[in-house]
């Protein structure tokens, strides 16, 4: 009979899954690992809830790091920040397979196979996130002198995003503000970063704040600068859009206003 | 000549000025340093690179393009800030370039600096100055971000020593491909001084790698290495020529990039070509691709090109071009060629010629997975074979394959994921329309119905 692990969505709730399923001792191809709550319930079928457990979750982490190198590590914690449903299945598939290779260090080499090539791409479309959203995140600075950024990443990628401008910015305090997720990654000045949660209280809503004086000076010059950078004889809309997504346009200061009412006001 | 400083001029003019008359310039790569932040400034630098925005035009804005000053006293046909040009002049001062990047990065708008410049009195004046700005820029406001500076042909050695030890790139603009084409249009620059310039950063660059490995903590000398950059199209250099310039600045003076930039009319001049077409871009973009093989992909200048055939396809990619020259080296097995080879089949890249070459210890590779590996099928499928077999019962031949890689929808039946095989079923003929006839006696009878109603 088919069993299905129903695992929090999280490391910690789907490590914790992926070692009860090596504990039951039964065929790997007879385990699953769903994440969240099921949809369309299968006959013949087991459901098991999964408590996530630290403990287990560690062990899971341990064997991973050791036998997959730390590549591999970062493969697998960045195909879990995904939003796609089978990643706990396709990740616990993977770790099988790689566990059974003769190097498991090269098991994200094996991209014919189909589990491991899920959880590339997962990776993969993190990683280019992460990526992108280093370079299109845009601060505010607010009359506090607190900079802040609203994000809407498809990925969980603001741990991964915090590291870079904590060391890219050591003297400032700022937020990122993931509006999707309701999750916020605080620095304090010369401080360790954090992750604060709505859920865990923590409010914060731009609109009660007005921006520094400086913030609007600056906002136009940059987007003055943007559209002025541009040449005109080498216009190519179809690919700009390919590099710079729409959707990552409606957070960024320069596509705030237009260039032209710009113009206008200051020449 | 005397110089105007403008200090009434409001930022939001300067800045769109100087940005102005920037543009033109190509390089605005922030890549090949990694640099943490040491705690106690602003900023650092990422090894990959990070683009901030794109214009409207694709170009990424990675740092912040500006021109010291668009004064000049040169007089270069091309260029629009020439002295014999009308166009308004500004000038930034050290400390407003400084807030100008400060403020940036802080909201991060921009990964760094670019700062080129016009002319004022004399190249070594003029490098004088921006080098204030800079030293000002990194042990004032402690900024440990990116900083790209174009050096003007003719500056001191001695400014260029020190302005390498604060910035990430110094780069000369070689602005012409061959000396006579600097001769025509950019009468006050000359070959020589563009070259030594380079061939001093060079020189600097290698030393200081050499102290670095006997001394940690040796100021590093311009470690994102140096670029250049050339126009295209204003002068009549063939393709074949422009490749092997590119080529002996790669490997004699171990540039990082050579930029080439499709030449677009500013200004009106008798030795300056019409173009009523818009500028070359294709042109330029097949230099890029075969840049590109030169860089990567291990390739000659003189096997793309020859002075028989002196310039590139303009139907065809420099590489397929290469590979329908040499149909005699494929078809070749993807299971068993070495690197080098998988890197010249069309439809490979690096990335995925690394990606097979890791894959196939796991196993053979058949033609579904390299699908997934990312190789181009479409381009790929004339020259490989996979455990033996070629994908389809294609032939050899360069008449058929430049026939097929040109209208790739029409020849093969591919459905999106490359693969050919499909279920038939009775009912979804794609092709099937009621025929011409059929359906106007079918309209013909309806309006009669609909008549007699």
């Amino acid at each position: 009979m088919e069993l299905y692990l129903i695992c929090e969505d999280s490391l910690e709730g789907i490590f914790t899954g992926i070692y009860e399923a090596y504990l039951m001792k039964r065929p790997h191809e007879e385990i699953h690992i769903q994440v969240g709550e099921e949809e369309n319930l299968r006959l013949f079928a087991e459901y098991r809830h999964i408590v996530p457990d630290p403990g287990k979750a560690v062990k899971v982490a341990r064997t991973i790091g050791q036998k997959f190198g730390s590549d591999g590590y970062m493969s697998v914690c960045r195909a879990l920040a995904s939003p796609d449903s089978l990643k706990g299945e396709a990740i616990y598939k993977m770790i099988v397979k790689g566990l059974l290779m003769k190097n498991p260090a090269a098991i994200m080499d094996n991209l014919a196979n189909p589990d491991v090539l899920k959880v590339f791409e997962l990776a993969r479309f993190c990683g280019r996130e992460t990526h992108l959203l280093t370079g299109f995140i845009r601060f505010k600075e607010m009359d506090n002198g607190i900079l802040y950024s609203p994000i809407g990443p498809k990925n969980n990628i603001l741990t991964f995003l915090m590291p870079h401008f904590a060391d890219r910015l050591p003297l400032e305090n700022f937020v990122i503000h993931d509006e999707n997720r309701g999750l916020f990654g605080l620095h304090p000045k010369q401080k360790k970063w954090y992750v604060v949660t709505e859920a865990e209280g923590f409010k914060f809503n731009p609109a009660d704040q007005p921006c520094s004086e400086n913030e609007a000076i600056y906002s136009e010059l940059f987007t003055m600068f943007f559209h002025t950078i541009a040449i005109e004889g080498r216009k190519n809309p179809k690919l700009h859009r390919n590099i710079m997504p729409l959707r990552y346009r409606e957070y960024m200061t320069e596509y705030e206003r237009h260039s032209t009412q710009l113009k206008h006001d200051n020449f | 000549m005397q110089i105007r400083i403008s200090e009434e001029m409001p930022m939001m003019d300067k800045l769109s000025i100087l940005a102005d008359a920037a543009k033109y310039d190509v390089s605005c790569a922030s890549s090949g340093v990694e640099r943490k932040n040491n705690g106690n400034g602003i900023g650092n630098s990422a090894a990959c690179g990070i683009c901030h925005s794109f214009s409207a035009d694709g170009r990424c804005i990675s740092l912040l393009k500006i021109l010291f000053t668009n004064e000049c006293v040169y007089d270069c046909k091309y260029c629009a800030n020439r002295r014999t040009n009308d166009v308004p002049r500004a000038s930034f001062t050290p400390d407003e370039i400084c807030s100008l990047v400060i403020e940036f990065y802080r909201r991060n708008y921009i990964e760094g600096l670019f700062l080129s410049s016009g002319i004022i009195n004399s190249p070594d004046y003029t490098m004088e100055l921006i080098y204030q700005a800079i030293s000002k820029l990194r042990n004032q406001h402690l900024f440990q971000g990116y900083i790209h500076v174009k050096c003007i042909p003719g500056t001191h050695p001695d400014i260029i020593q020190k302005l390498g030890l604060i910035t990430d790139r110094i780069s000369v603009n070689l602005e012409l491909p061959t000396a006579q084409g600097l001769e025509t249009l950019a009468p006050n620059k000359h070959r020589k001084t563009i070259l030594a310039p380079m061939r001093q950063i060079q020189q600097g660059i290698e030393q200081s790698k050499n102290e670095l490995v006997t001394y940690r903590n040796a100021p590093a000398f311009v470690p994102g290495g140096q670029s250049t950059q050339m126009i295209i199209g204003a002068t009549p250099e063939n393709d074949y020529q422009i490749i092997n310039v590119a080529e002996n600045l790669y490997q004699k003076f171990k540039l990082k990039r050579v930029y080439y930039s499709a030449y677009i009319n500013t200004v009106e001049d008798s030795l300056l070509p019409a173009l009523p077409g818009g500028p070359p871009l294709l042109r330029e973009h097949r230099l890029y691709q075969a840049d590109w093989l030169l860089r990567f992909y291990g390739f000659q200048a003189a096997e793309l090109l020859s002075e028989e055939k002196p310039n590139f396809n303009i139907l065809l990619d420099p590489k397929a071009d290469w590979a329908l020259r040499h149909l005699e080296r494929f078809p070749i097995e993807i299971n068993r060629a070495d690197y080098d080879t998988i890197l010249r089949v069309p439809g490979i890249g690096t990335t995925s010629a690394k990606r097979i070459v890791r894959a196939r210890r796991n196993g053979a590779l058949r033609f579904e997975d390299l699908k997934k590996i990312g190789v181009v099928l479409k381009r790929a499928l004339y020259f490989i074979t996979c455990s033996g077999k070629m994908m389809y019962n294609t032939r050899i031949e360069e008449d058929y394959i430049t026939r097929n890689l040109l209208t790739v929808k029409e020849r093969l039946p591919f459905d999106r994921d490359g693969i050919t095989f499909k279920q038939l079923s009775l009912f979804d003929d794609m092709n099937f329309q009621p025929p011409e006839i059929m359906a106007r006696q079918l309209y013909d009878g309806q309006s009669v119905v609909l008549g007699q109603l």
